[in-house]
């Protein structure tokens, strides 16, 4: 009896751990030979917040892009959901693989902290991007200055809004540090060039979890609360068009207005029907493009400085933030309305 | 002999290679009430199960109903009336007795939907057949062990049962309860309903059963009627082992009591329990569940708070407000339900007798000193014949009787000087029994006091050299065991519980 | 037999009815909004994904298992159900959508309840196995991502109205979801399903005690298979309706709900350990966490407290459940 059950147990083990392999190999990129570093023949491997998501769907293609210019073998691995352990996780493998640099778009700066040290300490090049505050790493690269960029997504909004009355900002996470700044913008640029328009005092900042579910469940509830509210500043991918379902539901389509990033086909139908004017975004292919291009350089050895090109439209005059000597900042958004949502072709 | 109910022919079976039933063969008349009897691992349940077509044999036949089967199925045994009551009742605690009773018969019948009002009828028949009360709609993990038994007994009745196998029923039976079952039993035999008992213990079902068959390591040793047997040969059948029946006499070297209370009461559990033991001494305390038996020994473990009164040991006040203060006095307690209270069941058989004095193996950097641990370990599975090849296995791997005797090794490595225990040979077979006994009566002449707590009569006339009735929560009684009888005893706990009765 | 009130006042259910009512007048009592027609609205459409999931998970933990994979195994049906409808350019009607979804939620169930019906290793264990395997066919081997644009069946079906609530006073207006039509639909069937047929009694039997229903004649292997696999279709039945709201299908949208909805069902009175549970505690406990989940902004609960709100919810309501059980335990023993 207990022998049976034994046998049973590790039968089924093995072969939902099989079924898991052929799920996994499948899809998923071969490990690669790392090559030694110096050679000009590198390994760079690209880590997403989350490997199902549009944006980084579209990130991978700016990296296969970068692959196919160079001839490096140079790839996007990400974790299946955005979760920070997992992503930790795949960079786990990648030091153990040997790859010769990571590119990584944190979901966590600050969960990543130890396991991009390994990495640095494992002699790999580490760069971030969208993860200004990250510690353990060589050099971070923005599309824009986050501040600037928040600003921008507040001109639309006002623009939407008339330049007056009361808005809220919505982030994924309260802890993603790009969404924060990007509010943080936002609200900045309402102080200084729209003086009509009033943060909602008792809900500055709401969660979507980057969920469009959520988003639009807190939005009908910040709604139907505070009635006063004419605009929210969405930030995540998920905000504006779960915001957008929640608005046109109210019935106040053409009363509260939303901005926010979003991908072109994703929103084509919301910004088509007019539920929201506009959405602002960078390329994130240019982004992984960048990225793979800022890791060969240091990985060739060239000093990395003001105004540093790195082949890609926005980001071939690279800025260092103000105060850092890490942060690199371009200039690569966009915004997309109704008339241009088809030019993008992603 | 075509009249038979059924008729076990030359069966063998073997698992693994391990021969559990050795061509035994069994027959049994309608009406009868046949003793299966055998020691644990003897092949009982193994032939049960052949019986009731959960097993095929591997050789031989069982004729039902004047129908022989080599290969019998579950549902060709209960379609030729044999219906199995098994230890656990098999009911469902989480479902209505009318449920319990029906759900069944739904089945039967292959009904793809349930309907109530039939299910209820069912039920209300069912209970009938048995002539009892029991509320139909209560959940049966609420009721009482015996109204479960009674539960499984309607439910077996209902498909026109001609043999109920019965396992172990009477274990977990007050005495009032087993009379009641015993009723029932021969209600059914004078409606030519066989019974076939399964136990090990001889005094449960001899006043009832009409013929006994005996085996042993899967083979049968005798088929014989009541008069044939006693207590001694009946242990030898079983074990094949001659016992010394020889009462025990205490060498109480010592005057002092080690441990005596003085009117010590807990609220609702027991009150003025005033007692005296000495080194050397074998005290039974028996009474009936319910009566404080194992309250008072919890209280006296340090487990239980006593209300007012006064414990001492060697003479000096004390007060046990935990299992620790008790263990560092000296005293130790060996749980009723050894499965559940005492012992880790997956932990390996060494540590779980050095458990409690694990702190003795602590060398004092703080480390475990694994090897003073294993000699510990494997001197008292030498001591108490503990039955494992390997001190390493874990608990479960062993035998009832194999696994109390880890709880005694595990009490008695801290070495108490008063030893408690509650039932010590409950669900454990006569050899296992026999040794145990032998064990306490060494103890108790090296010294150690022991209080045996148990309502097995014989158990305590034997071993011990004084027995206190409790009854209510008080002592009723204080006899010399070679001055009273078994029926004495059984009458004292009993008579008391009528009046009781008789009061309230 | 007790009286009727009694024995509700010793139900659960009761209880739980209770706290939603004080839960329901504290909510009021600070925002105002809690009975406006357009608030309980948006509660019952919050509801319908989450409450079909409970009743799946229900079903499982009556019979004594318990199952995490129902998310990952939603989440595979629907997308692979989307991304066929939309690579074959699917213009039709909403019954093939369901039918291959159903289809599909019924093989991966069947998945789950083949290795539960055959190996002695506890469900959490393989649900959690197959949970990773879907998942990961998903993303893995289907390569998964955000399908932008959904067939217009199952859009115009995320967008059926039963009715529209207005509230009066600031004239917003909420739409009662047609779906929420499918909840009742699974609530009753399986309420009927669990009290009046065999095989239902058969799932309370199973987690009541396993060998006695198969002593009792039950086949347990092939009850839990089919079990497995009507705890599929149900689920699947779920995730076709959250990705028919939203207007797109979100790979990953569902992954992480499990927990949730487990916790509503425990909460809702239903035994981890098997047997005991009623439906409508599973849908009380439902909606007790869907109402707190979308009450946080209405009591004004700053955004970096509503996780710990939620856990502490849990952690009290789960723990009430279980203290009851042991004090129920406590009275069966004093009485011998």
């Amino acid at each position: 009896m207990k022998q049976r059950r034994f046998s049973g147990l590790t039968l089924g083990l093995a072969a939902v751990l099989s079924l898991g392999l052929v799920g996994c190999a499948a899809g998923g990129t071969a490990a690669p030979e790392a090559g030694a570093a110096g050679d000009g023949d590198y390994t760079i491997a690209i880590v997403p917040k989350d490997s199902t998501n549009p944006w980084f769907v579209r990130m991978e293609d700016g990296v296969k892009q970068y692959a196919a210019d160079t001839g490096l073998d140079v790839y996007q691995k990400g974790p299946a959901e955005t979760d920070a352990t997992m992503q930790a996780q795949v960079i786990q493998d990648l030091i153990a693989q040997g790859v010769d640099a990571i590119g990584v778009v944190p979901v966590d700066p600050g969960a990543l902290e130890t396991v991009l040290k390994q990495a640095l300490d494992a002699g790999i090049v580490v760069v971030t991007h969208e993860g200004a505050s990250q510690e353990n790493t060589m050099y971070d690269i923005e599309a824009f200055n986050n501040t600037d960029y928040g600003g921008f997504i507040m001109d639309n909004l006002a623009e939407a809004m008339g330049e007056e009355g009361v808005y809220t900002t919505m982030v994924g996470h309260v802890t993603n540090a790009s969404h924060n700044e990007w509010a943080d913008g936002a609200v900045a640029k309402q102080a200084e060039a729209y003086p009509n328009m009033t943060l909602l005092a008792a809900e500055p900042r709401v969660e979507s979890q980057d969920d469009g579910e959520v988003a639009y469940q807190s939005a009908k509830e910040l709604l139907k609360k505070y009635p006063e509210i004419k605009g929210i500043v969405g930030t995540s991918s998920f905000d504006a068009p779960g915001v957008a379902r929640a608005i046109e539901e109210l019935g106040l389509t053409g009363k509260v207005f939303v901005s926010g990033t979003g991908m072109p086909a994703a929103n084509k139908g919301i910004l088509q029907k007019g539920l929201v004017k506009s959405l602002t975004l960078w390329d994130p292919a240019d982004a992984g493009y960048a990225l793979a291009s800022l890791a060969t350089l240091i990985l060739n050895g060239e000093e990395i400085v003001d105004g540093v090109n790195l082949g890609v439209k926005g980001y071939e005059d690279m800025k260092f933030a103000k105060g850092s000597d890490k942060v690199l900042e371009g200039n690569g958004w966009v915004v997309i309305n109704k008339d241009n949502v088809d030019e993008f072709g992603f | 002999m075509v009249d038979n109910v059924i008729a076990v022919r030359g069966v063998s079976k073997a698992f693994a290679g391990v021969q559990a039933l050795d061509t035994i063969s069994l027959e049994i008349a309608p009406g009868e009430i046949h003793c299966l009897a055998g020691e644990n691992g003897s092949g009982k349940s193994t032939l049960i199960k052949v019986i009731s077509g959960v097993h095929a044999a591997d050789e031989g036949t069982i004729e039902l109903n004047g129908k022989e089967f080599s290969k019998l199925t579950p549902m060709e045994a209960i379609s030729n009336g044999v219906q199995v009551i098994y230890q656990d009742f098999s009911v469902f605690p989480n479902l209505t007795v009318m449920e319990n009773l029906a759900l069944t018969a739904e089945l039967a019948e292959h009904r793809t939907f349930v309907n109530w009002r039939r299910m209820r009828r069912i039920a209300t028949e069912a209970i009938a057949k048995i002539n009892v009360k029991i509320d139909l709609d209560a959940k049966v993990g609420q009721l009482s062990v015996a109204q479960k038994q009674l539960v499984a007994i309607a439910r077996a009745l209902m498909s026109n049962a001609r043999l109920i196998i019965m396992d172990e029923p009477t274990t977990a039976l007050t005495k009032r309860e087993v009379d009641a079952l015993f009723g029932i039993i021969l209600d059914l035999k004078s409606r030519g309903i066989a019974t076939l008992f399964v136990s090990h213990k001889l005094e449960e079902v001899f006043e009832i059963s009409e013929r006994f068959t005996i085996i042993r390591n899967g083979k049968h040793v005798i088929t014989c009627l009541p008069e044939e047997l006693d207590h001694k040969k009946f242990s030898f059948f079983m074990t094949g082992r001659e016992f010394d029946d020889a009462r025990f006499t205490p060498q109480i070297r010592a005057t002092q009591p080690i441990l005596e209370t003085s009117r010590l009461s807990a609220h609702g559990a027991f009150s003025d329990v005033s007692l005296s033991l000495r080194p050397g001494e074998i005290l039974g305390i028996t009474g009936l569940l319910g009566s404080g038996r194992t309250e008072l020994a919890l209280a006296l473990f340090g487990s239980l708070k006593s209300d007012s009164g006064e414990i001492r040991i060697d003479g000096k006040a004390v007060v046990l407000d935990s299992v620790r203060t008790a263990i560092s006095h000296g005293i130790g307690y060996v749980p009723e339900d050894r499965l559940t209270e005492g012992l880790f069941l997956e932990r390996s058989i060494g540590s779980n007798i050095v458990i409690s004095e694990i702190d003795s193996f602590v060398s004092s950097l703080g480390v475990l000193e694994q090897d003073k641990a294993d000699a510990e370990a494997q001197r008292w599975i030498t001591d108490l014949r503990i039955a494992t090849p390997d001190a390493q296995n874990a608990v479960s791997t062993l035998s009832g009787g194999n696994q109390q005797r880890i709880v005694l090794a595990k009490w008695l490595a801290t070495k108490p000087r008063v030893l408690i225990l509650n039932g010590p040979t409950v669900g454990v077979d006569i050899g296992s029994k026999h040794d145990i006994h032998r064990v306490l009566r060494e103890l108790a002449a090296e010294g150690l006091a022991v209080i045996v707590i148990s309502d097995d009569i014989p158990e305590v006339i034997q071993n011990c050299n004084r027995v206190l009735v409790m009854n209510a929560g008080r002592i009723v009684s204080e006899l010399d065991p070679t001055q009273t009888s078994e029926l004495e005893l059984a009458a004292l706990m009993s008579k008391d519980v009528q009046t009781l009765e008789g009061i309230s | 037999m007790r009286a009727l009130p009694q024995k509700l006042v010793r139900s659960n259910e009761f209880y739980l009815f209770l706290v939603i009512v004080v839960l329901a007048i504290v909510i009021q009592a600070r925002s105002g909004q809690f009975f406006t027609a357009n608030n309980l609205v948006d509660i019952a459409n919050a509801m319908v994904v989450p409450g079909i999931f409970a009743v799946g998970a229900f079903m499982v933990l009556v019979s004594g298992g318990i199952d995490v994979s129902f998310p990952a195994l939603a989440s595979l049906a629907v997308y692979a159900t989307t991304r066929i409808l939309v690579d074959a350019g699917y213009e039709g009607d909403l019954w093939l959508p369901f039918l291959i979804v159903m289809a599909i939620g019924a093989v991966l169930g069947s998945l789950n309840g083949w290795f539960a019906s055959r190996f002695a290793v506890p469900v959490l264990i393989i649900t959690l196995g197959t949970a990773s395997v879907f998942s990961g066919i998903m993303q893995g081997a289907l390569g998964s991502v955000q399908i932008p644009n959904i067939p217009p069946a199952m859009s115009e079906f995320g967008r059926a109205t039963l009715f529209v609530a207005t509230n009066p006073d600031s004239g917003l207006t909420s739409n009662m979801p047609m779906s929420f039509l499918l909840l009742v639909g699974v609530v009753v069937a399986a309420f009927v399903m669990l009290r009046y047929t065999t095989f239902g009694r058969g799932i309370y039997a199973l987690g009541g005690d396993e060998s006695a229903a198969s002593r009792a004649g039950f086949n347990v292997r092939r009850m839990k298979f089919w079990l497995y696999v009507i705890v599929g279709v149900i689920a699947s039945i779920a995730g076709l309706v959250r990705t028919s709201m939203m207007d797109q299908m979100h790979p990953t949208n569902l992954l992480g709900m499990e927990l949730m909805v487990i916790a509503a069902v425990v909460l809702g009175g239903t035994a981890i350990t098997g047997g005991t549970g009623t439906l409508t505690g599973a849908m009380l406990g439902t909606l007790l966490i869907v109402i707190v989940q979308n009450s946080m902004i209405l009591v004004g609960v700053p955004t970096f407290w509503q996780g710990f709100a939620l856990g502490v919810l849990i952690i009290v309501g789960t723990g009430i459940s279980a203290l009851q059980l042991t004090r129920a335990r406590k009275r069966k023993t004093a009485l011998i």
